[in-house]
């Protein structure tokens, strides 16, 4: 991959636009491309068995027009925009897919996903909701079934080496990520939310080879920028699971705010934990998704409150106070469990340390920004 | 579960009998201090009352609450109290409710909420939740729990089943299997440990085996019971079992649970030899498909039956099969007993989906009532705040109809406790229009 026609940001704009482009592309060039769901695809079984891990995205400006005539209503919409564009062939260039169990939207419609998109191959990864040391023992049975599954399909021996080597690329990658996360601290911020928004989308369509090489590029045409005056502004912090679309960061900062970092499942989510390059290559894997992603649908199990919002949270503080957020806004999905139910305690986790929390429930969908509009405006001018 | 605004007109006497059971079970939670005993916050069907029971841990069965919140119209202000509190409508409605329940509790420090549903549910002592298949709300809910009961400890088990995968051969399928027994039996091990230490007693294996075999003989019974609705007339139908399950769901593991369905089991034989149905004039026998019902409006199965449509069989809440059928591989770990009972309990219908290719176990199950139960139609309500029994119900619905032929079905729209969602007239026109289908093709097939 090179950088056609300009920048790096150019080129990242260019995938974000073109979901899929690059992949189209590879497989038109003979690689084999997987998909897979939410942050806890198992990225580096796939890059070592040889395939591009694709992250599938829904579409918030397009209306769901097939997808309902197979998956309920009830469906969180992420889930269902996924599916509506699968089923209109938006994905035709998949090889398969994978499915990990994050959660009941996504459980309770896998036969769905199986059946009736018809791919070559399909998998459901049973990841666990606990953490404990029995489910962490499953965890790694449930990679070793998937990844004796991945072999019998694409013919690969993935060997310990090469899930090593998968394991420092996809490390590598994330490390250059944060780099460029790093580059938000500033005020002001090197990079806007929205520009940060469209290289994390990019990247997840790339093998991870190209997305350091991009994200890298990035992050030296960004350092050139010349840091203009000394404003300040609300610097702004968006949580939420799949925020993949440049619609409500524009509305932050058009509103006046910078946003400055975000704990959703596209970004600091998926890229702030790393797998044990020093471990067994499957003990690191499961660790990594089981036990350093914190996502709300991973639980401890016998902890005392404080100890479990600890756990669940305590990673928003520090990147409160390392990024200097002035305000957060936290967006969950409507019909989504695992978030929904958090939203009273996380939302006193972080007011109770001084920080201002917006709470929106929305729909994945631009048909209701007016409203998300209105609300993040009278926020900001709340905590101006 | 529940007491109904109307009793039904042909109800066992089995079912009339349950509110004074669910009651009791509530009643035994706000008492439980008095008797010195530990009370937990239990979900249901998790498979971990046998546990509790040995250890004199009460259960206080939090979807039980809500759901007798519901049928007595009275969850709305609770619901209010969580959605005040930003937890979105759009969540489980049993979840919600209680949790609402709890925050004013804890307003009104610790006394309960006045006019609380048959004098409330106790406050816990722990809370024993789960991560698994059935759905999220079993561990999320306990942890919002904890944020209003903060020094309530949490116990959270890992209970998995494996998915429906019709690449697998027999044999890939079994390793996988034994892998989730293992760590279901690992997980149930784990709970004995978190009941050990807060109720600072050492587990009675001994009594936990006579525990696990009186659950065994209580399915056993219960799907004995329920398989005598076979019968033409039946003489038992889903609007009954909605109560009939409360036993069940709720008391399983006790001499009670056991003696009920004994009980049950010699009414339903009686009125089998009287000839007596449920309906006036049974014409239309139904499956009742998936999904749990509105527990406000359980007088839509009598509308149901004064059109001459019964249901003599269900899925909801009809979580056991004979123990012989599921083949458990013999044990001297009753633990591990309860594993493979559990496991098997899920996977014991991918037999037949797998010898029928295009086909699914939830179908499979589905056939086999239509069959066994000579229906015509299967009636499925889709609830909005719960994925877990109500996504997939139009997949179901499609290769039911691809695997087996062009059979009516009825997908009915609500809630399981927010009555805003429901719309009488409407469901009684979508009821009325099914039966005219039914109706037209029993003409039709007449000789
Ligand atoms: S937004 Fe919530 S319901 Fe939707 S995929 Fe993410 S965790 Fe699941
Ligand atoms: S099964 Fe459905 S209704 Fe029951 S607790 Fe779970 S989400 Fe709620």
């Amino acid at each position: 991959m090179t950088e056609q026609n300009g920048s790096a940001l150019a080129l990242a704009e260019k995938y974000y636009t073109q979901y899929g482009l690059r992949a189209r592309e590879l497989k038109a060039a003979g690689r084999k491309i997987i998909g897979y769901l939410t942050a806890m695809g198992p990225v580096e079984i796939l890059t070592a068995a040889g395939v591009v891990p694709f992250r599938l995205k829904g579409n918030v400006a397009e209306a769901i027009t097939r997808g309902d005539a197979y998956m309920e209503t009830i469906v969180c919409p992420f889930v269902r925009s996924v599916f509506d564009a699968a089923v209109k062939g938006k994905f035709d260039f998949l090889d398969g897919l994978i499915l990990p169990h994050q959660c009941d939207s996504i459980d309770r419609t896998s036969d769905i996903w199986n059946y009736d998109l018809t791919l070559p191959y399909f998998h459901f990864l049973n990841v666990p909701h606990m953490t404990d040391d029995p489910s962490f023992e499953f965890m790694k049975e449930i990679l070793r079934i998937f990844i004796s599954s991945l072999e019998k399909v694409t013919g690969a021996n993935i060997t310990s080496e090469a899930l090593a080597g998968a394991i420092q690329a996809h490390n590598d990658n994330r490390r250059l990520i944060r780099e460029l996360y790093a580059l938000r601290k500033s005020n002001p911020p090197l990079i806007s939310g929205t520009e940060m928004m469209k290289v994390l989308v990019a990247i997840m369509s790339l093998p991870v080879d190209e997305s350091s090489a991009l994200v890298e590029s990035v992050i030296r045409d960004v350092k050139q920028r010349e840091v203009a005056g000394n404003g300040r502004r609300q610097r702004i912090m968006l949580i939420g699971d799949q925020i993949d679309d440049v619609a409500v960061t524009e509305i932050i900062e058009a509103a006046g705010a910078w946003l400055v970092m975000d704990d959703i499942s596209i970004g600091a989510k998926m890229h702030w934990a790393d797998a044990d390059a020093s471990a067994e290559p499957v003990h690191a894997i499961a660790e990594r998704i089981l036990r350093k992603l914190k996502l709300p649908t991973l639980a401890e199990s016998g902890t005392t409150y404080n100890e479990s919002v600890d756990s669940r949270f305590g990673h928003l503080r520090r990147h409160i106070d390392e990024f200097n957020v002035d305000g957060v806004i936290h967006i969950v999905y409507k019909y989504c469990d695992p978030y929904g139910f958090e939203v009273p305690a996380l939302k006193n986790f972080i007011e109770s340390n001084g920080t201002p929390v917006l709470y929106l429930e929305d729909e994945y969908s631009t048909s209701a920004l007016g409203r998300v509009k209105t609300r993040i405006e009278a926020f900001l001018e709340m905590i101006a | 579960m529940a007491e109904q605004r109307k009793a039904r007109q042909l109800a066992t006497e089995a079912a009339v009998k349950v509110p004074k059971i669910a009651r009791a079970n509530l009643v035994a939670t706000v008492k439980a201090k008095e008797e010195g005993k530990k009370v937990a916050y239990a979900f249901i069907d998790s498979g971990q009352e046998e546990i509790m029971r040995a250890m004199d841990i009460v259960p206080a069965w939090v979807e039980s609450f809500s759901g007798i919140c519901s049928a007595k119209r009275d969850a709305e202000k609770y619901l209010q109290k969580a959605e005040a509190d930003n937890l979105s409508r759009s969540l489980c409605t049993y979840a919600t409710c209680n949790l609402g329940f709890d925050m004013w509790r804890q307003e009104l420090e610790g006394e309960m909420p006045p006019g609380a549903p048959w004098g409330g549910l106790g406050k816990p002592d722990m809370i024993i939740g789960s991560g698994q298949q059935l759905c999220d709300p079993r561990f999320k809910w306990p942890q919002a729990t904890q944020f209003y009961l903060r020094d309530v400890p949490m116990f959270l088990a890992g209970l998995y089943y494996p998915p429906w995968d019709p690449t697998l051969d027999e044999k890939e399928f079994k390793e996988q299997e034994k892998i989730y027994v293992n760590y279901t039996a690992a997980e149930y091990r784990e709970q004995v440990r978190f009941c050990e230490k807060y109720t600072g007693k050492k587990m009675d294996w001994d009594r936990f085996e006579q525990i696990v075999d009186l659950t065994d003989r209580t399915w056993d019974l219960f799907v004995d019971t329920y398989e005598l609705r076979k019968a033409v007339p039946t003489p038992m139908d889903t609007g009954d079992a909605m109560n009939t399950m409360v036993p069940f769901a709720f008391n399983l593991a006790t001499q009670e649970a056991y003696d009920f369905y004994l009980a049950l089991n010699a009414e339903l034989k009686q009125k089998i030899a009287e000839g007596k149905g449920v309906a006036e004039h049974e014409t239309y026998r139904l499956v009742w498909g998936a999904g749990l019902p509105s527990w406000f409006a359980l007088s839509d199965f009598q509308y149901f039956n004064d059109k001459g449509a019964v249901f003599p069989v269900e899925i909801t809440y009809r979580n056991a099969e004979k123990i012989e059928r599921l083949e458990l591989p013999k044990t001297s770990d009753p633990i591990e007993h309860c594993a493979w009972r559990r496991v098997k309990f899920w996977t014991h219908w991918y037999e037949k989906a797998r010898k029928r290719p295009g086909s699914l176990p939830k179908v499979e199950r589905i056939i086999e009532y239509l069959e066994g139960y000579g229906c015509v139609g299967v009636v499925f309500h889709s609830a909005f705040s719960c994925r877990s029994w109500h996504a997939g119900i139009v997949q179901q619905a499609q290769v039911l109809r691809k695997m087996y032929g062009d059979i009516p079905v009825l997908i009915m729209e609500g809630d399981i406790v927010d009555i805003s969602a429901y719309n009488e007239v409407d469901t009684h026109n979508r009821i009325d229009a099914f039966i005219e289908t039914l109706e037209a093709r029993r003409i039709q097939k007449r000789p």
